[in-house]
């Protein structure tokens, strides 16, 4: 544990972050001239962006030294306990980050934000991206609730960019549900904190098992308490019972953000949630047999397991009727929080790793998606599937990236969601017991129902004619360019998932 | 006669907790809503205080409690601010004319 | 246990009785003057205008988020004030200082931000709508 001298150094990318997000807001209210802020804003948060990941892989060199902090090995934790340095912490940083950049070269040539106001957007991004860091990285319950605070705030204003009605519209919808979601996770840890007398992630173990006999009216009331914190991860993740501010969220916000909002705080809010379960269901005096979710605590993986079997259902269904593509994307991306609950379920190491790989391979898929129709949007000026027809002549370049994105998102075998899948399922059906079985089987039938949505888009781009009215051409632009290259990735993950898998496995390395 | 104990706290915050949750389900103006939600967060301010007048640890309850009244305060100025954008454009802060985002 | 309840008690009690005899004495003090204005409702013969229920201009809203905002944030620093009493009879003082004002030049930074952005500005126009309001298909309301 350090103090909080030495933690200043593990904090450096959300420093570094934190003043460049300062900086453009003060530059947005002092720079005059349009022209400057063109290059100005986009420029000063990409170089934030890239600081902060050198000083990110900067801190993982700092502890391989020899007489370095060695967090990386065992995992550590700073500040005095309120935040965990360890490789899952860097990991989905430096997922998060890279997130980031993908939304910030997507605005650039984007119509969607006023270009006034656009280093207040640039500098909130960065902001939303201190919380996250701060997020992934919390190792206590206040410190986690204000992470997910300044996500949260950060993004509600970010949907609400936009200067169309229905932006404002769905930036409301999600800050009331998100207020409630949060409100209602509040007043769980608050009596979390009224039973066990502890906030530390480290302790949640013992306070739900090993706390001198509760009676039957306080282990109810603990019971609660868990439900309603499980809550919060729910709505910040999109898993079922949570999710109806997604699709309202991710249509009304701008492209860019609704490619960030799909893939960063999801994942985030997934880091933070596989270090809660972790640390709840596993016992970690008894390292040699790993025992996941002792019977005690069996019901708790139930609750996990129905989230997830209800959002990859429901996800699915829901998308099937869509015709707007962001709408579309959104009950995808509940699916895809289903899909990745899988790996929560299965826990012990091989879920976290499984989660770990299968959230990089879903960020490189999903944010290639969103580039796609960012590049159609600019062109068209619509994100319908009518806007979709006859792309393959039109743009055979954006028609094949997004065809590969499709694949992979179904999860079909040439491509990175393929292996990502595997990993999933293989990481769940380790473990045995009625319980994985039943939800693998949820899975496989929900993948299936999955391509019939997926190739509807496929139909239309390939083989039904564009529609009349529409340009003949789409040039490709910054949009497609980061598409071509992720669909590239995409690819590339699906053959070579080799050092992926690695990493993933690295990121894995806090459970011991 | 009792004296003022941790139960008539918790008991307080419940009911300002549920009175927090009918409001914000209920109310179609989006102001009201937004009451809602700052009775809840306080109803679980309310809680976290008593809990750390009453228990061990006292001043983790009470830097809690802090925090809570800053972020709800950051909530409210972020919903406040969507709210005046919405009615710049709608003429209004009824929820349910807020209804261009379906399906 | 009673006995903290007989303390509230008689905190009511003579609440009561200093507010009877402010008022009483100040029955003696004050002049008498009885007009008419007196009785309207600010007593001074300003009339009220319309009902008060309606809604206040927008700058009302702007300057109060700015407020709220501002003001709660300096609560944030309690914890830091507590411990810089406790710091500075240690040797740590100067850093939990630094600590401090740098929070406070952070709380500086956002009121630069709002009063370069001409929002503490109370005659400026406001925004005119960005966008045609949106056709519900419904009748606006009357104001």
């Amino acid at each position: 544990m350090f103090g909080n001298l030495v933690s200043m150094r593990l904090l450096a990318p959300a420093v570094v972050l934190g003043a460049v997000a300062l900086f453009l807001f003060l530059a947005s209210a002092f720079v005059r001239r349009r022209e400057t802020g063109r290059w100005l804003f986009p420029g000063a948060a990409l170089i934030g962006l890239a600081a902060a990941l050198v000083t990110l892989l900067e801190t993982v060199r700092l502890q391989y030294l020899p007489d370095g902090y060695n967090c990386l090995l065992g995992g550590c934790t700073a500040f005095l306990g309120m935040l965990a340095y360890d490789p899952l912490a860097v990991f989905f940083q430096a997922l998060v980050m890279l997130a980031a950049v993908a939304a910030v070269v997507l605005t650039v040539g984007s119509p969607a934000v006023p270009q006034a106001r656009r280093g207040e957007y640039f500098g909130l991004i960065l902001a939303m991206t201190v919380g996250m860091c701060l997020l992934v990285s919390a190792n206590h319950l206040l410190m986690l609730y204000v992470a997910l605070e300044a996500v949260s705030l950060c993004s509600y204003l970010l949907t609400g960019f936009d200067a169309k009605a229905r932006s404002a519209e769905a930036g409301l919808k999600y800050a009331l549900y998100g207020g409630v979601a949060s409100a209602v996770m509040l007043f769980g840890l608050s009596w979390w904190y009224g039973l066990f007398g502890s906030l530390n992630l480290q302790s949640l173990h013992f306070c739900m098992l090993g706390s001198p006999a509760l009676s039957p009216g306080e282990s109810g009331a603990a019971v609660v308490a868990l439900l309603f914190i499980l809550a919060g991860f729910g709505f910040k993740i999109a898993a079922v019972p949570f999710h109806q501010w997604c699709p309202d969220a991710y249509e009304g916000a701008p492209t860019p953000i609704a490619a960030l909002l799909s893939v960063a705080p999801k994942l985030s809010g997934f880091a933070v949630l596989l270090r809660f379960a972790f640390n709840l269901l596993f016992d970690p005096r008894d390292p040699e047999t790993l025992a996941y979710a002792p019977a005690q605590l069996e019901w708790a993986l139930w609750a996990i397991a129905a989230l997830s079997a209800l959002s990859m259902t429901i996800g699915n269904l829901a998308a099937i009727p869509q015709n707007n593509l962001k709408r579309l994307l959104a009950y995808s991306s509940i699916a895809h929080a289903g899909y990745l609950l899988m790996g929560v379920v299965g826990g012990s190491q091989g879920g976290i790793a499984a989660v770990s790989l299968y959230g990089a391979v879903y960020l490189v898929m999903n944010l290639g998606a969103f580039a796609v129709v960012a590049a159609v949007e600019r062109a068209t000026g619509s994100e319908d599937l009518l806007a979709f027809h006859g792309l393959a002549k039109r743009s055979p370049l954006l028609a094949v990236c997004m065809a590969v994105f499709l694949l992979a998102l179904t999860g079909l075998p040439p491509t990175a969601g393929f292996v990502g899948k595997v990993y999933l399922f293989a990481s769940l059906l380790k473990g045995g017991g009625s319980l994985p079985v039943i939800l693998a089987v949820v899975g496989i039938v929900n993948t299936v129902i999955s391509l019939y949505f997926y190739a509807r888009v496929l139909r239309a781009m390939f083989l039904l004619p564009p529609e009349p009215g529409l340009p003949e051409r789409i040039a490709p632009d910054g949009a497609g360019l980061l598409a071509a290259a992720l669909a590239v990735l995409t690819l590339a993950l699906g053959v070579f998932f080799g050092p992926l898998a690695m990493l993933a496995e690295w990121s894995a390395g806090f459970v011991r | 006669m009792t004296s003022v104990g941790l139960h008539h706290f918790v008991l307080l915050s419940a009911v300002l907790f549920s009175l927090g949750i009918a409001c914000a389900i209920a109310r179609r103006n989006a102001v009201a809503i937004l009451v809602g939600i700052e009775l809840m967060l306080n109803a679980a301010a309310l809680n976290l205080a008593a809990f750390s007048r009453f228990g061990a640890l006292r001043a983790e309850g009470q830097l809690f409690v802090l925090f809570v009244i800053v972020l709800a305060a950051a909530e409210a100025v972020v919903g406040l601010a969507l709210i005046l954008a919405i009615h710049r454009r709608l003429r209004s802060v009824d929820v349910h004319r807020a209804d261009s985002l379906k399906g | 246990m009673g006995f903290e309840l007989a303390m509230v008690l008689g905190f009511f009690v003579v609440s009561g009785l200093a507010l009877w005899a402010l008022l009483f004495v100040g029955r003696f003090l004050r002049l008498r003057a009885p007009r008419p204005e007196k009785l309207t409702t600010y007593e001074c013969g300003e009339l009220p205008v319309g009902p008060a229920w309606f809604n206040f201009n927008n700058r009302f809203y702007l300057v109060a988020l700015v407020f709220v905002a501002l003001d709660v944030g300096v609560a944030a620093a309690i914890p830091l004030v507590v411990i810089l009493r406790e710091a500075a009879a240690g040797s740590g003082g100067w850093l939990v200082f630094l600590l401090l004002f740098g929070f406070l030049l952070l709380l500086a930074v956002a009121l630069a931000y709002v009063w370069k952005k001409g929002d503490l500005r109370w005659l400026r126009d406001l925004p005119a709508p960005e966008c045609a309001p949106v056709d519900t298909g419904r009748p606006e309301p009357k104001p």
